[in-house]
Order: C-alpha cells, then structure tokens, then sequence
C-alpha cells in the first residue's frame, strides 16, 4: 500500500467512525426515550448531545482540513485475524469442551500468528513445551490457588 | 415406539442418577458461595460471619467470592447454569430478586430462585447523626410537614429496601420528603455523617456499626431490637411498619430435593449457634429462620407485599 | 500509641507474612484481570486462624504489593495490571518501547515505595482528622472532581480534541449501559441478558489496551520493545537520581494520592490520572508527557500507592470502605471482632497500630522485592520470542478476564472492544479519552443526579453546584488546567514569530 493510498484509507475510516459515533449518539438518546426514572434520563441525554457535536465537528473537519491519520497502515492481515479469530473461538468452545482445551485453540492462534521466525524441529518443541507449562500452570493457579470455577 | 422406550430409558436413568444424587448428598470439597455484590455490603459481612462457622461445624471451606453486576441481577441470571450438586450455592436478597424481575426481563424470575434458607434481615431505620436537631421521629415529621420536599434522606439505590419503605413512610405520615439515592449503604451513610442530607433510611446495622456517630430515631420490627433498647419501632410510634432487607441462600434449581434439605439443615444449624447469632446481633442484624419447607409460604406473602408497594410507589406497573 | 506495637509487629512470623504479602501482591496485579479484591477474597478465611494484626499485615501487604504489580503490565505490554495504573501506560510504554523499560519499572519501584510511606504515614498520624475529607466531599464534589479528571482528554488527545472528546462521550454512554446504578432504569442493552451487567472496568481496560497491542505486535516481525546492545546491569542508580530530581513532583502527587484514597467513592484510577493531571500541568518546557516522561510515572504510581493507606483512613476511623480491597479487610476486621468506627483507635489501638506499622513495613519491603522481580519481569518480557509472548498474553486476558465474574459473554465482550478500539485508534480516536470515559463517568452522574435532588429539594441548585468552597477550588484548577496551556501556546507562538 502506498503512501498517498494509505492517507485516503486514513480519511475515509476517519469519517466512518465519525460517522458511527453520531449514530451512537442518535440511538442512546432513542433509548432514553423509553426510560422511566428521570434520574437516568439527565445524563445519557446530555453525553449522547456532546458526542453527536464532537463527531458530526470531526466529521465536517475531515472534509474542510484532512488529517494525516495512518489508516491500518503496514502489516500482515492473516496474522491479525488469525489471532483474534481463534480468541472468538475459544470463546465459543469454552463451555462445550472446557477450559484448558478451548485455550490451546488461542494459544496456537497466536502462537503461528506471532511466528515470523523459519520453523524448525528445535523451535516447535520449545514453544509448544512452553505453552503447555504457561497454560497449565496459569489453569492451576487459577482453578485450584484462587478456586474460580473454569469450565 | 421406539422413542418412548428410549424416553422410559432415560427416564428411568435420570431417576437413578437422581437417587445416586441424593443417597450422597454430602459435601466432598471447598463450596464457592457466590455474593452478587462487591464486598463491604450486608450480604458479604453476614457470610463472612458464616465461613468460620461453616468450617467448624462442617469441615469444609466456604469459599466466597464477588460477582457484581446490575444490582445482583448478573449472578442471579447466571444461578442456575452453575452445577447444582452442592458445592455452589449464592447468596439472595429481598426485595431485589422481587422487585428486579417485576421491572423488566434481567434473565431470572423470583420463582426461577431455588432459594433454601433465609437466614437474616436487617430491619429499615431513620439515622440521623448525633448532632442532629431531629431528636424524635415526631421531630422529623414535623419538619417535613411544614418544609415540604426539603427534608433530604439519602439512600441505597431505588426500587430498593430503602427506596420503598421511604415511600411507604411518606404514605403513612402524609409527609413529603426527598429521597437521595446512592450506591450502596456506606455512600448513603458517607452523605448522612457529612451532612450532606438530612437524614438517612439506613438498616439497625448502621446504627451497629457507627455506634456513638448517629441516632436511630425508629426501626421497623416488631419488637425492640436487643441491641438498641432505648430506639423505639415504628409500631410504636404509631406507623404500621416492620420489615426491612431480607437475606438468604439459594442454590441452582438442579440441585436435587436432598441436596437442598441438606443445606438447608446445614444453614439453620449455624443460624441456631449461640455464638453466630451474637455476633450478628451485635453488627445489628435480625434472625430470621425460614427453612426450604416454609419457604414458599413466604415467599408469596414477600412477594405479595413488596409487589403492591413497588406498585403503589409507582415504580412497577 | 507507643513503640510496643511497633515490636508487635516487627515479629519473624509477621515480617515473613508481609514479605509473602508483598510477592503474592506483586504478581497477582501483574497479571491483568487479577485483582487484588479476588485475591484478598480467597485469602480471608486463611486469616481467621491468625491472631487479628498478623491477619491484617497479611492482607495489607497483598493489597500494596498488587498495586504496584500493575505498574509491570503497564509499561512493559500497555495494559493495566490494575485500574490504578492507567496513566501509567500514558508514559511507561512509550519509555519501554524505545529501550528504557528497566528504568521505568525502577522509576515506578522507588515512586511506589515513597507513596506507600507517605500513606501508610498519613494513615498512621492523621487519620482521625483527615477523615473528615471523606465526610466534606459531598455529590457535587465528586461531579466536579470527575470533570476534573476528564479535563485530562483535552491532553490525551494527539492534538485533535473533537475526537478526543468524542471517544471521552462514547466511553461515558458505555458507563451508563445496563442496570443503571442508583435509579430504577435499564439502560442500552436492546433486551440483551448479555449486557446487563454494563461494561466492566477491568474487563474494558484489558480489552481496548491490550487486544491493541497483541494485533499491532502480530502484524511485524518487529521485536516487542527496543532493547539496547549491551544490557547495562540494573538501572538503579539513573532511577535514584531522576527520583531524587522530581522529589517534588512526589511529594505532591503522593499527597494528592493520599487526599483522593481517603474519598470512598474515587479510588486508585482517579488518583493517579488528577496527579498525572497535574505533573502535566506543572511540567517544564522541555519535559514531554505522553512521550515517555519519566515524571508521568512517577506522579501516578505515587498516587496510586499512596491511596493505600489513605483508603484505610475512611475505612478505620468511619467504617467506610473507600475500595473493595477495604471492604475486604473491613470484613475481615469484623468477623475477628474488631469494631471500626470513631472509637477503634481507642479500643482497638494496638491491633489497628501493629497493623499500621505492618503496612510501612510491608512497604519497605517493596523495595528490594519490586526491584527484583521488576527486572525480572523486564528481562523475560524482552527475551521471550514473540511467538510465546503473544499467545502467554492471550491466554492471560482470556482467563482473567473470565475470572472477573466468571463468564464467557465478559471474554467476548472484552474481545469485541479490543478489535473496535483497535480500529478506531487508527483513525485517530485513541483507547485513553474512551476509558476516562468509562471510569469517571459514573463518578460524574451520581455526583449530578444527587446534586440536583439535593439542590432542587432546598431550592438551591447554583449554590448547591457554585457556592461551596471545596468545588469552587476543583473548578478553578480544571479551569486552569484547560485554559493555561493555550495561554502559553500562544505566548510562545508570539515570541516565535518576533524573533523570526
């Protein structure tokens, strides 16, 4: 991606997001419509006022002076998705099949999403051999030490 | 055909394990007893009274732990998805898990509660602090009658215990007073000790725990309670009230009919030592003894009550 | 009060639970999601076999030790280990991304200890009077001390204010979502079971600080933090002198920290961000906070640390909780039949000093303790291969923040802010304004609402939010805060162009 690409890519999401906060803004104050106690009305009302001017200001501000926002700059996508994908997914297994097997799907998410050396035999043992003491001792001292119920 | 045999099968295995269940209903590790709410409330200073004598009496660890989140309403949704084989019980409070459930859907109803012991109340009281000119109930009253709105009391939270017996006061002396809610009762108290209201709708164990600080000028029981001999109750004074926050202990409703006998038991044992009951009475809490068999019956009466006034107040359709 | 309870405490049995309490702290507010509450929770019936002041120094000396501990996660990962520690992440981070991550755990080791002894010491010699604080501070105070806090945006903000201002709103509407905590409303869930129980600090702090990070550092093959060729010993020295510079800077921090403790419903958060708030405001002209300014840390880790034993203050003399981890120990207090209030000090001297002097020394043993394992913790951060380090601290903010409350929709909820925080940072919305939202924005509506009751029931509503001394003095300095800095931008500017 270029320079010049990467600056418009900046902008345009900078209006997105602008944008989604006076939404924000918009919903609350229809939410509050619905309340029944005047005591939770006052403020949602008036933080959902000064968050529809601050973005719709930011907004118009994009048109009338762009600034130099990175967008989402260098990097590897798959990296990125990999690992927060197989986050969501431990997430989803977790009550079927445990605790301790749905974090093996995180830890080796991340593991070959943070991989940027050459794999080789040496490596892989070494890695998984800690990934397995970290995740079981962290399991322990939580489960067994501070008695939270994992499933 | 086949899927009713399969159905008997699994009817049949669900009684068995149920039986397997209930011939050891005992208690094999630490139990987790889960309070709804941060720590430094009633609810997790009367189970802390209870962790020692659990252990005592029972050998095992009492296990507490802090599971906040809309006002108790988070661990209340969450009781009975939790493994009912005794080893995970929750601590419940009155009016919330009325009062919560009758406002809007917060994912448990008071019925859904297989709550097995109300072992507690904390009787509502009028605080005021020491200096305060208010020396009699009669005295507030009268202020409130010729100042109307401007008597400030603060509070726990609304909808709450304290919220509604402001309310229902009001009613019944025909006075107009200013609630002022706040997050929890140590903040209503910080606000009352720094005058920051007038006057607080606290509990006995406000008076308890602040000692020389403040004075109780009415308690809603029936009687006198022991450790305030001097503090007169409503009923006296004329005003129809007694009542308060109740508290109890529920477990999740898969829990089998003998594991919540047992507990039960276990509980009304600790609630019938002398030692436990003196140190709740000395924080200013009031006994309570209602086992799994009575509980249904008051629930219903609770529920009736709390109900019309939440509705009368307006706070509930 | 006499040197007995002093001796008392001075024990073999009670140094070593003080040294245990302090490790057992360190760690456990090192890792973000664990608390110290949660820890502290689990310890209380271990105490119940111990005679009451052995207990006390116990649960103390966690309580410290987790205070500090979060400091580590902050500089090294941009994450809280602890709420206290979010403005340490403001300039810790940037330090330890260019190198110097050993100075600023050194930095945060001696700024600690020193708010630490000027709490424990204010708790120890003033207590009774500085709690009349608590009691002074009324609805409006604190709504006037949050707008304080937030005032903190205006510089926060990379230079673009309306965004700033923007993500401070947002994260004051995510405050409000749920159950609403002190009137009779459900808020923004839509219907969902899901988000009853709102957006939880910690949960939300793991989420928008550290997700970030993890995604950002998955991306490159980059190392984590810049270490330099040859790894000088501990930064020791360097840390003392820079300390011994800003003595000042400490002392007013550590007071402010004190001064803040001691109010029940402000906090460690709220601490360090009024102090970083005002080292900023004080800064000299060449100092660059938000940059990696060693005074950035220094000014809240003394903060957050000194409001340990502020905090005890309100929970001793009144007994009022000002934290959870009081509120803990209050039940601890109790159940060992120890009664708080105005006439403990009198009654229950000796157990309440012996505690005192347990809390000093469990903060002296900070030193040496913090300094150790803050190398350590600097060390395997910078020589883990990126491929372990990701994946540990994954899994770390999975099971903490599952342990919070004990549920899966937190995780996920904690996921979704990450990757939102994440994408709007990229356009200029940053993490911080958001979570200065979220925590203040309680603060800041309890504060309002029952101001106004008040105020409307005894027609007084300018007086009642204008008219009293204490908020008048925190408007002034927010006033001040905000104002000065155009003032000088503009002054400078007009120099500029003269000379030019």
């Amino acid at each position: 991606m270029s320079q010049v690409s990467s600056r418009a890519s900046g902008q345009t999401g900078s209006k997105i997001t602008s944008a989604f906060f006076v939404i924000v803004g918009l919903v609350t104050l229809y939410d509050t419509l619905s309340y029944t106690d005047r005591d939770s009305q006052v403020f949602p009302q008036t933080v959902a006022v000064i968050l529809i001017i601050c973005a719709a200001i930011s907004f118009i501000m994009q048109f009338i002076k762009p600034t130099n926002e990175s967008g989402f700059g260098q990097g590897i996508w798959w990296r990125r998705v990999l690992l927060i994908a197989t986050m969501f997914l431990t997430c989803v297994a977790m009550p079927i099949v445990g605790f301790l097997p749905a974090g093996v799907i995180a830890f080796v998410g991340g593991l070959v999403a943070a991989m940027h050396d050459r794999w080789s035999v040496r490596n892989v043992l070494i890695y998984w051999g800690a990934g397995a003491v970290i995740m079981v001792g962290f399991f322990a001292l939580f489960k067994y030490v501070l008695h939270v119920p994992l499933p | 055909m086949l899927k009713r045999h399969f159905l008997q099968c699994a009817a049949a295995i669900a009684i068995f394990a149920n039986v397997g269940i209930a011939s050891a209903a005992e208690l094999k590790g630490p139990v987790s007893y889960v309070i709804p709410f941060g720590p430094g409330g009633e609810s997790d200073i009367s189970a802390r009274f209870q962790q020692p004598f659990f252990k005592e009496k029972f050998g095992k660890d009492l296990v507490i732990s802090y599971q906040p989140g809309g006002g108790g309403a988070v661990g209340w949704a969450s009781l009975n998805g939790l493994n009912g084989d005794g080893h995970t019980i929750m601590g419940v409070n009155l009016p919330h898990i009325i009062i919560k459930p009758a406002q809007k859907d917060v994912g448990f109803t008071t019925a859904d509660l297989n709550t097995f012991y109300m072992f507690h109340y904390t009787p509502d009281a009028i605080v005021v602090t020491a200096d305060s000119p208010y020396k009699t109930l009669a005295d507030l009253v009268a202020d409130a009658k010729a100042n109307p709105g401007e008597v400030t009391m603060s509070g726990s939270g609304k909808a709450s215990a304290n919220h509604l017996a402001q309310i229902k006061f009001d009613k019944m002396a025909g006075t107009l007073t200013t609630y002022v809610p706040f997050k929890g009762t140590g903040a209503a108290v910080t606000a009352l000790l720094g005058k920051q209201t007038k006057a607080e709708w606290g509990y006995t164990t406000v008076g308890a725990k602040q000692g020389d600080a403040v004075r109780m000028l009415a308690v809603a029981m029936d009687e006198r309670h022991p450790l305030f001999p001097d503090v007169p109750t409503f009923k006296e004074l004329g005003y129809d009230m007694s009542g308060g926050a109740y508290r109890g202990i529920a477990l999740p409703n898969t829990a089998s009919a003998e594991t919540t006998k047992m507990w039960s038991d276990m509980i009304g044992e600790i609630n019938n030592d002398a030692d436990f009951r003196k140190q709740m009475l000395d924080g200013g809490f009031a006994m309570l003894d209602v086992s799994a068999e009575d509980m249904d019956a008051f629930m219903a009466e609770r529920v009736e009550e709390y109900l019309n006034d939440a509705r009368e107040a307006g706070l509930i359709k | 009060m006499d040197l007995s309870q002093f001796v008392a405490a001075l024990t073999p049995f009670n140094i070593a639970l003080a040294l245990f309490g302090v490790i057992a702290g360190t760690v456990v507010g090192s890792i973000p999601g664990l608390t110290a509450t949660m820890a502290l929770a689990v310890l209380v019936p271990v105490t119940f076999s111990m005679d009451p002041a052995s207990a006390l120094i116990l649960l103390g000396a966690i309580y410290t030790g987790a205070i500090y501990g979060g400091a580590y996660a902050a500089i090294l990962l941009n994450t809280p280990g602890t709420p206290s520690a979010i403005a340490t992440t403001f300039d810790g981070y940037p330090m330890a991304k260019r190198g110097d991550g050993d100075l600023a755990v050194a930095l945060a080791c001696f700024a600690s200890v020193f708010g630490g002894m000027v709490g424990a010491l204010a708790l120890l010699f003033l207590a009774p009077p500085l709690s009349k604080v608590a009691l002074a501070f009324g609805p409006v105070e604190y709504f006037w001390l949050s707008v304080f806090g937030l005032s903190l945006i205006a510089s926060l903000s990379n230079g673009n204010l309306m965004k700033g201002l923007a993500g401070g709103a947002f994260g004051m509407i995510l405050s409000t979502v749920g159950v609403a905590e002190i009137s009779a409303d459900i808020r923004l869930t839509f219907g969902s079971q899901t988000l009853i129980g709102g957006f939880g600090v910690v949960g939300a702090l793991i989420g928008l600080y550290c997700i970030p990070v993890l995604i950002d550092l998955v991306a490159v093959p980059d190392r984590h933090l810049k270490v330099e060729e040859n790894v000088k010993s501990v930064r020791i020295g360097d840390a003392f002198r820079l300390a011994l510079q800003s003595k000042f800077n400490l002392i007013r921090s550590s007071v402010i920290g004190t001064l803040v403790g001691i109010l029940p419903g402000a906090g460690g958060s709220v601490a360090g961000l009024v102090a970083y708030s005002e080292a900023k405001r004080t800064a000299k002209p060449h100092q660059k906070f938000g940059e990696g300014e060693p005074d950035g840390i220094m000014a809240t880790e003394s903060a957050n640390s000194a409001t340990v034993g502020g905090g005890f203050i309100p929970t001793l003399v009144l007994g009022i909780p000002g934290t959870p981890p009081d509120a803990i120990v209050l039940g601890a207090l109790l159940v060992q039949g120890v009664r708080t209030g105005p006439a403990m000090f009198t009654q229950s001297g000796s157990i309440v000093y012996t505690f005192i002097y347990g809390l000093l020394i469990a903060t002296i043993l900070m030193l040496p303790i913090g300094l150790l394992i803050g190398r350590y913790a600097y060390k395997s951060i910078v020589t883990i291969p990126k491929a372990v380090l990701v994946p540990t601290v994954g899994f770390m903010t999975i099971i903490g923040t599952f342990s919070i409350r004990n549920s899966v929709s937190d995780v996920i909820i904690m996921l979704c802010l990450g990757v939102f925080g994440w994408v709007v940072a990229r356009f200029g919305f940053a993490a911080s304004p958001i979570v200065l939202g979220l925590i203040l924005g309680p603060i800041a509506e309890q504060g309002f609402v029952q101001g106004w009751t008040i105020g409307a029931a005894t027609h007084n509503l300018f007086g009642m939010f204008f008219g009293r001394p204490i908020s008048q003095a925190i408007l002034a300095f927010t006033l001040v805060t905000l104002i000065l800095p155009v003032i000088l931008a503009r002054k400078s500017k007009d120099r500029m162009g003269a000379e030019s």
